[in-house]
């Protein structure tokens, strides 16, 4: 768990957004018991009361839930889990879209090479 | 709550302090932001009494300090608090003898943490490690209020990274804390409130995480503005 | 009452290596001058009778038995007591000024702790007692030492054996430090501890004030003098002899009492609201 926060996002919502991410690659499971808030502070290096306040707005947007005396756990609801990742895509895709649309890229020339950059890349990795 | 209410102090025929207002929360972590001499450590040794003041308040949880006072907030100085003689295991002794609020269990994990040796006499030990120490002996008290004075200036990068943990921990967890720094850098993600002084006032005061969800803002981004007023 | 206790122990521990070094000079010093004294009036007693011819009698006549009063008299054994009664008034700043100065910086503990700061100037007070009443104590235990070592080296009809008690009183300048009676004793110490907490006064202003209250302490001072010595001076030079002795007494000690509840006043205002790190 090592994130590098900027400076000018409140640090709570990049906390949420690190476990978004998780969620989406599967990396953290629908049901999986996440870290104390005093263990999140801890590894992550932020104040106790950030952790806090990441949380409740986890459980807010009904990403996790806690049950009397347990830890919290991710939700199992698949609706939720299913929105995270969709939402992720879309956010990535509409910052791509308005930072190539200053360069003015027929749509179909785009996605051709969407295509090349994004499977070569693909190549490379594996 | 400790609130500090239009403090005025002068130094000979020089006012440092002109009116300095602001409130430390339980729970939270104000720090004190201002360049070199600004008076941040006056304002810590105002809170604790260890320097009058000329005009002003300062009340800790409504209520004006008493000797009582002192096992309920501690401060950390930035110089060594008890005698370069002495080990460190006798100094803890002499926290245990005085305070009933020392909490001896918490002082051995500091001790672990930090990976201080008890027989090391504190004229012995480095800069960093005797930073260590004194936050040791602070931290180790059960009391609601720790003040701390430029707790990152002047030591090695490793020593800085032990230190912020501890800002990170169940050491610090429900208490109040202010600290003093010239420099936010590495610490910009650790604190709850800011408050930055200027020539003897206070320029503002603000919650890091509100200038950034409302404004967009680093504690960075919104000391250049202030400063460059 | 217990934090009080606690920080006279831990004051006391502090001195303790001067202290120790004190009672080592002072105890080297004396019975060297035992010695070096012993030998000259004795190596004077073979000159004048075995070079120069002189009787037994006659030198006795002329140069007298030797007491303990000749070497009392001596630089030997009055050096290491004004080097203590030195020790003990420099000390007196020392005591303060170590936790300020320099690197020391322990006076933020000590105005931290949860206990009334005026305990920080009773501990310290309270150690200054200790220490001279230490001293004290230790001198009257080597004198019988110093005493055997002259009657070792020293032949019986040589000598003229003396007790404490003669020693003092024919010597005024030890009869203060060693007093004769429990009045004595309480009033010249507590002259002298009421000297020492017009001191402290002063110095916790300096401390206070700095450059001002340097002046300010100068000027406490000579105000608690004159309030002092103000009886005396109005019995011998206005009212003409007007009290009896008794009550010139009584009113020094009403007028040493007042000095020393204004001083323990002031420096325990100036300890809580003045002090400055």
């Amino acid at each position: 768990m090592n994130v590098n926060f900027n400076n000018r996002d409140p640090v709570y919502l990049q906390i949420v957004r690190y476990f978004k991410e998780k969620i989406a690659i599967g990396e953290l499971e629908p049901g999986e018991e996440i870290p104390s808030r005093r263990e999140l502070a801890n590894r992550m290096k932020i104040n106790p009361n950030t952790a806090q306040r990441a949380y409740k707005e986890m459980e807010e947007q009904g990403l996790i839930y806690t049950e009397r005396n347990h830890p919290s756990k991710i939700t199992t609801d698949t609706k939720t889990l299913g929105k995270v990742r969709e939402e992720l895509i879309i956010e990535a895709v509409d910052m791509f879209v308005t930072s190539i649309r200053s360069i003015n890229v027929p749509v179909e020339e785009l996605l051709d090479l969407v295509r090349v950059k994004y499977t070569a890349n693909d190549d490379k990795e594996a | 709550m400790i609130e500090v209410k239009a403090v005025e102090k002068k130094f000979g025929r020089k006012k440092i302090l002109k009116g300095v207002s602001f409130t430390a929360n339980k729970g939270e972590i104000t720090c004190l932001i201002g360049i070199n001499g600004v008076g941040k450590t006056t304002i810590l040794n105002a809170i604790m009494a260890l320097t009058p003041i000329n005009k002003g308040q300062i009340l800790i949880d409504g209520k004006r300090l008493d000797k009582t006072t002192f096992e309920k907030i501690t401060f950390i100085p930035d110089v060594i608090t008890m005698l370069p003689q002495m080990t460190i295991a006798e100094a803890m002794e002499f926290m245990n003898d005085f305070y009933t609020c020392w909490n001896q269990e918490r002082a051995t994990e500091l001790l672990e943490f930090f990976r201080l040796n008890l027989s090391d006499r504190i004229a012995s030990l480095s800069k960093g490690n005797t930073a260590k120490v004194n936050l040791l002996l602070g931290l180790a008290l059960d009391v609601d209020y720790v003040l701390m004075d430029e707790p990152f200036s002047g030591i090695d990068m490793f020593s800085r990274e032990e230190i912020a943990n501890v800002f990170t921990s169940h050491l610090i967890e429900n208490r109040g804390v202010i600290i003093t720094t010239h420099e936010v850098g590495d610490i910009e993600h650790l604190i709850d409130k800011v408050v930055l002084l200027d020539d003897g006032i206070v320029t503002k005061e603000f919650s890091a995480e509100e200038a950034r969800e409302n404004e967009g803002k680093s504690v960075i981004d919104v000391m250049r503005e202030v400063y460059k007023r | 009452m217990k934090n009080y206790l606690k920080l006279v122990n831990f004051e006391f521990n502090r001195i303790a290596i001067l202290f120790s070094a004190l009672l080592g000079i002072t105890f080297v010093a004396q019975i060297v001058g035992v010695i070096v004294q012993s030998r000259s009036y004795l190596s004077m007693a073979n000159e004048k009778i075995y070079d120069e011819m002189m009787s037994k009698a006659q030198f006795l006549e002329i140069f007298g038995q030797m007491s303990f009063l000749q070497i009392a008299r001596s630089v030997w054994f009055m050096g290491p007591i004004a080097f203590c009664i030195a020790g003990v008034g420099f000390y007196i700043f020392l005591i303060w000024y170590r936790d300020w100065i320099g690197k020391n910086t322990f006076i933020y503990r000590l105005l931290m702790l949860p206990t009334t700061r005026l305990n920080i100037f009773y501990s310290k007070i309270t150690n200054i007692l200790i220490m001279t009443f230490g001293l004290v104590a230790f001198q009257l235990i080597i004198i019988p030492i110093e005493m055997l070592v002259m009657k070792v080296m020293v032949p019986n009809e040589f000598r003229r054996d003396m007790g404490v008690n003669e020693i003092v009183s024919s010597m005024p300048e030890l009869g203060i430090i060693i007093p004769t009676s429990i009045v004595e004793l309480i009033l010249y110490y507590g002259a002298g501890m009421l000297v020492v907490s017009i001191l402290f006064t002063a110095i916790l202003m300096e401390r206070s004030y700095r450059w001002k209250g340097i002046f300010a302490g100068l000027i406490y001072s000579a105000v608690a003098a004159v309030v002092l010595i103000s009886p005396v001076f109005l019995h011998e030079f206005v009212l003409n002899g007007f009290f009896y002795p008794i009550e010139l007494l009584i009113l020094e000690i009403v007028m040493g009492l007042i000095v020393l509840a204004l001083s323990v006043w002031l420096s325990g205002f100036l300890l809580k609201n003045k002090i400055t790190v």
